[in-house]
């Protein structure tokens, strides 16, 4: 499919579930010019209902690909997903790897909308432009690796959601190819309101030519120059060898590895589910999303966990049992649901409850959430809700109710202004700030210090929402820049976009997401931290003191944010910041 | 962020790229803007106002680099294209303006990590911090003193299809030939082998501090590393030779750590090095005279060796990749001790201390600099 130069006009299907209705369509090429796509037209879209009930008849749940998916850019095919969060009541587009985006592309559609609710559970039958609403009648607590089995024949992508999701877990995932999750913030659950089990996308009829074929290649072979320079990305560690497991030795050495439901920021146990260990025990082989030579995830007879999972199934739990974590990760990934905010309501349950969930407890309790029996009745509900329940608010480690993945904030204070600032809760990956303050990339910053972060946060937000917006993978970005993956956007849309334009793309996409939030009643408390994070220190280490945050010096920093992004002092965006940013109106 | 903009114009100042705190201006914006400077001009306003930054550095570089890049803008008064391996993979080529025009520096900027302006000079930019913005005003001074001086001789002798230089171009090489000659010859590190941690420490970072002073690379290029038993003491990736303590990562040999995750992007090259060698300590740098002449003659191949003098030169690319330079340097580290990466930079190892690999890369420097006086004597120009 050759577009011609600079056309943005972006191919939408728009299904309902309740009439069973697929319409195409285009999208407005203003708006494809300023949302670009993924994220950035997801949040779009979800800006025209912004106070729609996440779980609602006519809450939307897009699927979008971006501007260079299919193309020759290296690691630019990843598809976003977006609805509002069940489980935080935010905005919650999360990123998900695998083909699902390339299939998409090549049936003819850059995004998918999909709104309604399907009277019996079906299944969604895309295949290039033919759609079908396929009724099915598997026991909703059919494992998720039955259900991509059955669709082995079917030789494209699968999204689909599993038991967790069709029993009120509210922090359902939405899994795709079998391998990858679309974890955070409960989107499975949105996707099984609507009674739809599965999406299944072949496509074959489109194919994706750049407008400057050897701009492309340029573009490409700098980037690639740059992943193998990366020794986060290809070095002996980097994460192409050892996948983001390559985290656990350097977290337990930088004393920021959460422990014991973050009451201490150092496991010592943290070797049995190292990196090294996963290699002699697991062996695993390497596999990837489309179209990216890093290649980043790793499969033996299981999954092998990301980082994240290992550190809150290992470290937050004390549990240095590695089969339990490589069991307990198997399981969230056929029941569906998000492994971070799993293990971390059981970290919390069990500080509440003076327990350990170690070994084959820690699997049952698992299991109890997959069954919704037992705790599993109030694990499914998130940490937030159950602290609640149980009258300890103050133990669940989450902001707007999406608990901390695995990087302390007492030992990185930009990721501690992010996970407040961040438009989705908690969440590590909306600025990335582990790239500068731990991996040194693309330069370093003193972890300890607030000085200059309330900027370097807002501008790696903007940055992010790019990268989700066209496609991309952050960890890309741990080598290559904007100004390599501008080169490439130029040249397969022909629209000369250079990177301070996408920064400031990024920027109108990150504070509509915030105008969102506004609407939606988020305010400035809701971007404050769990308030051990002020008052106790974590563990201390050789040359390291991880001291409590100073609450004043973060609320300033927090204020000098608000300032910088254009908000009001209570985090707010108002209509008006919103028009100044449009580059629409700019343009 | 004051202390940044005090920190980065005094390394201008101390590592020759500035002459004097008048020559640079440098700004550093959170919610308000720092700088060395009482005010701030319009046009600096205008420039964070366009871009998406929180760093910026103007400076007039220093006599020598300003008179080689008003050369090389003659030639091509829109783009320099610089031809080391390390600039071509990151900076990938270099904008220029002949006047500064706000609109017109903010959209070169739009593309590229800096830019030079004729009647101005160097302006570089950072979304983090200003040690990015001073990492690309050192790269460029060093891109373009690489392509010049290998432009001049690879065009006299009709090598890489570089244009033959004109008589102004050969009077002006000849004129600034001496004032570019590697520092008088002086190695200041111990004979003595580290033994603890504390030693090790402490003689990378005498290491580390004297090739940045001798020039010997720029400063936040190049690495060292020093192996003791099982264990390498490595410079972190991006870590500033002369201020390397906190900024070394001790890890196994074995691999049985991923803390290397943060160490520098030629660990796999050092590593291997020890492997085939009893050496204990490697340095590598960027001499650029010893760059300059690697890449005298045709393109090297990736498999291909040659020579300058007795001091081989092979291919390979920065990290770890299929070209990587991992493949071809040890190998002929184990017969030399040393060896210079085409278009990169100069390896040298030694048992026991520094000093040894300090010697070396400091001699293949100067015989590299007279190499090249002699080459371009033997093509006439004296
Ligand atoms: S680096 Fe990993 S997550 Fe990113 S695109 Fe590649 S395989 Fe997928």
């Amino acid at each position: 499919m050759q577009k011609k130069r600079g056309d943005f006009t972006l191919s939408a299907l728009s299904i309902d579930l309740s009439t069973r209705d697929a319409v195409r369509s285009t999208i407005d090429p203003e708006a494809g010019k300023t949302f670009l796509g993924g994220r950035g037209i997801g949040t779009w879209l979800l800006s025209s209902r912004p106070m729609v009930d996440a779980l609602s008849e006519d809450a939307p749940l897009i699927l979008s690909t971006g501007p260079l998916t299919g193309s020759r850019i290296p690691a630019s095919s990843r598809m976003m997903i977006s609805a509002f969060s069940p489980l935080t009541g935010t905005i919650g587009s999360c990123s998900v790897g695998g083909s699902l985006a390339i299939q998409m592309k090549r049936a003819g559609f850059d995004l998918i909308i999909i709104t309604g609710r399907s009277r019996l559970r079906l299944i969604l039958e895309i295949d290039n432009a033919r759609v079908r609403f396929v009724d099915e009648d598997m026991p909703v607590d059919l494992p998720l690796s039955s259900v991509f089995d059955a669709y082995r024949s079917f030789r494209g992508s699968v999204a689909a959601v599993g038991p967790a999701a069709f029993s009120d877990c509210t922090y359902a995932s939405i899994m795709v190819d079998g391998s990858f999750a679309c974890g955070r913030g409960g989107l499975g659950s949105v996707m099984a309101s609507k009674n739809l089990r599965a999406i299944a996308i072949r496509g074959s009829e489109h194919t994706v030519m750049a407008c400057d074929p050897d701009g492309e290649e340029t573009a490409r072979a700098d980037i690639i120059r740059l992943f193998d320079a990366s020794p986060a990305i290809m070095g002996r560690s980097g994460i192409s060898l050892c996948g983001t497991a390559a985290l656990v030795d350097l977290m337990a050495a930088r004393r920021m590895m959460p422990t014991a439901n973050f009451r201490r920021t150092y496991f010592e146990d943290y070797r049995a589910f190292s990196a090294g260990r996963i290699r002699e025990e697991q062996g695993p082989r390497q596999h990837a999303c489309h179209g990216c030579p890093i290649a980043c995830k790793k499969k033996a007879h299981s999954e092998i966990p990301e980082y994240e999972t290992l550190s809150h199934f290992g470290a937050l739990n004390e549990n240095a049992d590695l089969a339990a974590i490589i069991e307990a990760n198997r399981l969230c990934n056929e029941a569906g649901m998000d492994t971070v905010t799993a293990a971390a309501s059981i970290a919390c349950l069990a500080e509440i409850r003076g327990l350990r969930y170690t070994g084959t407890t820690l699997v049952d309790k698992v299991r109890e959430i997959a069954g919704a029996r037992g705790d599993g009745e109030l694990l499914r509900l998130g940490s937030a809700v159950l602290a609640r329940e149980l009258g300890a608010p103050e133990k669940s480690m989450s902001v707007k109710s999406l608990e901390l993945p695995a990087y302390d904030p007492r030992g990185v204070y930009g990721m501690a202004l992010a996970y407040g600032t961040s438009t989705r809760g908690a969440c590590h990956l909306r600025a990335y700030p582990i790239a500068h303050e731990i991996l040194r990339k693309p330069v370093a910053t003193d972890r300890f210090s607030f000085s200059g972060k309330a900027r370097i946060i807002k501008i790696a937000e903007d940055l992010n929402a790019v990268i989700d917006s066209i496609g991309g993978c952050k960890f890309a970005f741990l080598g290559a820049t904007l100004e390599e993956y501008a080169k490439g956007l130029a040249a397969v849309t022909g629209l000369a976009y250079d990177t301070h334009d996408l920064l400031r793309l990024g920027d109108h996409i990150y504070t509509l997401e915030r105008y969102i939030n506004t609407l939606r009643g988020f305010r400035r408390t809701d971007d404050l931290l769990p308030e051990r994070f002020f008052t106790e220190p974590g563990t201390h280490g050789p040359g390291i003191e991880v001291r409590p945050i100073d609450k004043t010096a973060f609320e300033a920093t927090l204020d000098r944010y608000y300032k910088i992004r254009g908000c009001n002092e209570d985090g707010t965006v108002t209509a008006e910041r919103l028009r100044e940013l449009n580059p629409c109106r700019n343009r | 962020m004051q202390e940044q903009v005090e920190k980065y114009l005094s390394k201008l100042i101390r590592h020759g790229l500035v002459q004097g705190p008048d020559d640079a201006a440098l700004y550093g914006l959170d919610d308000e803007l720092y700088t060395n400077r009482h005010t701030v001009a319009p046009e600096v306003r205008a420039l964070f106002d366009l871009l998406n930054i929180n760093s910026l550095i103007i400076a007039r570089p220093e006599p020598l680099h300003w008179s080689i890049m008003g050369d090389l803008i003659r030639d091509d008064p829109s783009l320099i294209c610089p031809c080391d391996c390390e600039s071509l993979t990151f900076i990938h080529d270099i904008p220029v303006l002949r006047t500064f025009d706000v609109e017109a520096a903010a959209r070169a900027l739009s593309g590229r990590k800096g830019l030079i302006i004729a009647d101005t000079g160097i302006i570089t930019t950072g979304t983090v911090s200003l040690e990015q913005a001073f990492i690309s005003l050192s790269s460029i001074c060093f891109a373009t003193f690489v392509k010049y001086f290998a432009d001049v001789l690879n065009g006299l002798y009709g090598f890489a299809a570089t244009p033959k230089p004109g008589t102004a171009r050969l009077d002006a090489a000849r004129r600034i030939l001496a004032p570019a000659a590697p520092a008088a010859f002086y190695n200041p590190l111990s004979r003595e082998t580290p033994g603890t941690e504390a030693e090790i420490i402490q003689a990378m970072d005498a290491a580390g501090k004297a090739i940045v002073s001798a020039h010997l690379v720029d400063s936040f290029f190049g690495n060292i590393s020093c192996r003791k038993g099982d264990l390498i003491y490595i410079s972190q990736t991006g870590s500033s030779l002369d201020e390397l303590p906190g900024c070394i990562d001790c890890i196994p040999i074995d691999g049985s750590s991923t803390c290397d995750l943060t160490s520098s992007s030629e660990l796999l090259a050092h590593l291997k090095t020890y492997e085939i060698t009893d050496d204990s300590a490697i340095l590598h740098g960027h001499p650029r005279f010893s760059v300059i002449m690697s890449m005298f003659g045709e393109p090297l191949g990736f498999t291909e060796t040659r020579h300058i003098e007795d001091i081989p030169v092979v291919a390979g690319e920065v990290g770890a990749g299929r070209h990587g330079l991992m493949h071809t340097l040890p190998a002929a580290m184990a017969g030399h001790h040393a060896a210079v990466v085409y278009g990169h930079g100069t390896f040298a190892s030694c048992s026991g201390s520094f000093h040894g690999a300090f010697e070396r890369l400091s001699s293949i420097e100067h015989q590299c600099f007279d190499a090249y006086r002699s080459a371009l004597e033997k093509a006439g120009v004296s």
